[in-house]
């Protein structure tokens, strides 16, 4: 679906209105996305989806995926914790168990992503071979 | 110092090994050679990025939710999806001695089969010009070994001089010819060991040609003996649109690096339209938008940060110096289109090839009423400014006589020497390809042509008895030819010589 440049300003505008102090508010997103589905202003189903892009985004933008080789057991809450302290309460943690990591964990927070896994050691190792 | 740093970074990187970090994002989109990528929230702009297939991309357009990205390389692979990773670098080419007879592709890598390249150094592809003050006016000449060329349009270390024309004028070939000439001197001032003699290392970049002309091209500088101090910069016709925007910006850091290293180097750009063309397809693709022609707004910037690049560094800098000859192909003689007059308002000069002229059987068909040098004689030898300073003006003055005598048939004495002299320089300026001349047998030829000792010729004979006369001097007369090699000029005992020897010449019956 091609999004003009209009819907693409509003739905930016609307975003912004829903992310007082930088911190995105779930209410306010659901108030703006029931009214515009209300209203029905021009371009009300380009500037809804170009919203729905941006509120996706910045979701992955504070979600953090942690992937072990195994079940964490109660080590989990331990670095629930020390990751919410280093990027903020309001990160959505979720956890994985990838057996393919072989030993170690992998973190990706936003498009950074932390590889202490052995998979990854043994990836760099190839690597410097290869060079 | 540059061992001490390498040092440190090994032992931190052996400390790292524990974790590491990267930015990474997912492909969106892919299309001819652009891909999409959503996330690369640390992407800096021209960074190179690493798809998971193992192909580089070039961040271009950073916007507000996305990244787009060139890919270099293959993009046949890629999906939608695929994870891609930043770097940490900005795209760069190896560079160095190490090249010199490699024939290589726009990143670096080798396409000649002959193993890989050992270099250490690397350069940036995009790096700013030189300033201000590094730099110094053009005084020492680039001999093309064209005797139209080196007698009427000078060209010096460090200028930029295009060459301009219709298809099939010998365009390239006026740039391989000076290539040649370069090897030759290279190669023949290493035998003497003269000392104070400054190599010019040429390297010549493909942007779009075909495979089979750049084959020939190869094929030409092995048999001349000229590859040893070439570097070839291929991004051929088949290969992707990115490879073709990024290979003159590669072969520029190759040249300078001999630039920044007190050596002075060639760059041919050949061509620059096509250049323009792919940087266009680029353009399009990541949905930039469009002028004139559909060229994208920097079309102008792109060539001019390009030819900007190559300068003449003073001595505090180093005084080496990278000397372009971009080559533009017109469209039936127009110069006056989108492209051509840019790249004329950038550069110092034009050689301005002419398909009439070349028919005719004046090859290198060189107009010489719109081909300038804006560098003129500073890029000249003395010898030279002796014999040429005049030609420019007589031959101008020969074509516009030669208009109008068609019509009259009594004409007064002085106007027929100048036809006569006018015609004689026309002859004596045409040249086979592939066969530079020295300076000095220039040197000497100009001053017999300006001094009426070929007037006596029947105007169909010059380039016969031109012939003979060179094989005379090269033969019998070496140090005449030294001496004017060595001096730079011709002072009165070589004037006396020269005099001698044509007189020794005409008396052998020619």
């Amino acid at each position: 679906m091609k999004i003009n440049r209009e819907a693409r300003n509003a739905a930016k505008k609307l975003f912004l209105l829903c992310r007082p102090a930088g911190r995105l508010d779930e209410t306010r997103v659901r108030d703006v996305v029931k009214s515009l589905a209300t209203a029905r202003p021009r371009n009300y189903i380009a500037i809804l989806s170009r919203l729905r892009k941006l509120v996706a985004l910045e979701v992955q933008r504070h979600s953090a995926v942690v992937e072990t080789a195994s079940p964490l057991g109660a080590a989990e809450a331990e670095l629930r914790s020390s990751l919410q302290k280093q990027f903020g309460p309001a990160l959505n943690l979720q956890v994985a168990v990838n057996p393919e990591l072989l030993g170690g964990l992998r973190v990706r927070v936003g498009s950074d992503v932390w590889d202490g896994s052995i998979r990854g050691r043994l990836h760099a190792l190839e690597k410097s071979f290869q060079a | 110092m540059s061992n001490l740093l390498a040092e440190i970074e090994s032992q931190i990187k052996g400390l790292k090994t524990e974790v590491s970090r990267s930015n990474v994002g997912t492909v969106r989109e892919i299309m001819d050679g652009v891909a999409k990528i959503e996330g690369l929230t640390d992407v800096a702009y021209n960074e190179m990025v690493e798809f998971s297939n193992g192909s580089i991309g070039l961040a271009l357009n950073l916007e507000d939710t996305e990244v787009g990205a060139i890919v270099l390389g293959e993009f046949a692979g890629i999906k939608e999806g695929d994870p891609v990773k930043t770097t940490g670098r900005l795209l760069q080419v190896p560079v160095g001695k190490a090249l010199l007879g490699r024939v290589v592709d726009p990143l670096g890598n080798p396409l000649d089969g002959k193993g890989p390249i050992k270099s250490d150094t690397h350069y940036p592809v995009e790096r700013v010009a030189p300033g201000i003050i590094k730099r110094k006016s053009v005084s020492q000449p680039v001999q093309t070994g064209i005797m139209a060329i080196d007698a009427m349009i000078p060209i010096g270390r460090g200028q930029r001089e295009l060459i301009i024309g219709d298809r099939a004028t010998g365009k390239t070939t006026v740039a391989i010819d000076t290539i040649i000439n370069q090897a030759k001197l290279n190669r023949a001032a290493e035998l003497s060991g003269e000392k104070d003699f400054r190599p010019l290392y040429s390297i010549y970049v493909v942007i779009g040609q075909k495979r089979a002309n750049l084959a020939r091209v190869l094929g030409v500088l092995e048999e001349q003996g000229a590859l040893p101090y070439t570097i070839v910069v291929a991004a051929t016709a088949s290969d992707s649109a990115t490879a073709q925007y990024i290979a003159p910006f590669s072969g520029a850091a190759i040249g300078e690096w001999f630039m920044e290293n007190g050596m002075d180097a060639l760059i041919v750009f050949d061509d620059l339209s096509k250049h323009a063309a792919a940087y266009r397809q680029i353009s399009l693709i990541l949905k930039r938008p469009s002028g004139r022609e559909a060229y994208p707004g920097d079309v102008f910037y792109l060539h001019s940060r390009l030819l900007e690049r190559s300068a003449r560094l003073n001595e505090s800098s180093g005084n080496g110096s990278l000397t372009a000859l971009p080559i533009i192909e017109t469209q039936s003689g127009d110069v006056s289109a989108y492209i051509p007059t840019n790249v004329i308002s950038i550069t110092d000069g034009q050689i301005f090839l002419e398909t009439d002229l070349f028919y005719q059987g004046v090859r290198p068909a060189i107009n010489v009423g719109i081909s300038v040098s804006r560098v003129g004689s500073a890029a000249q030898i003395k010898a030279m400014k002796q014999v040429a300073g005049k030609v420019k003006l007589e031959l101008a003055q020969f074509r516009e006589l030669a208009a109008f005598a068609q019509f009259a048939s009594d004409l007064d004495a002085a106007t027929k020497a100048k036809l006569d002299r006018g015609a004689r320089i026309v002859e004596v300026f045409k040249q086979q390809q592939y066969h530079p001349v020295s300076v000095e047998l220039q040197a000497a030829v100009m001053w017999s042509v300006q001094n009426g000792q070929f007037d006596d010729v029947p105007v169909d004979k010059i380039k016969i008895v031109q012939d003979k006369l060179m094989e005379y001097l090269t033969t019998r007369k070496e140090s005449l030819l030294a001496g004017i090699r060595t001096k730079k000029a011709i002072d009165d005992a070589l004037l006396a010589e020269l005099k001698s020897a044509l007189a020794d010449f005409k008396q052998m019956g020619h």
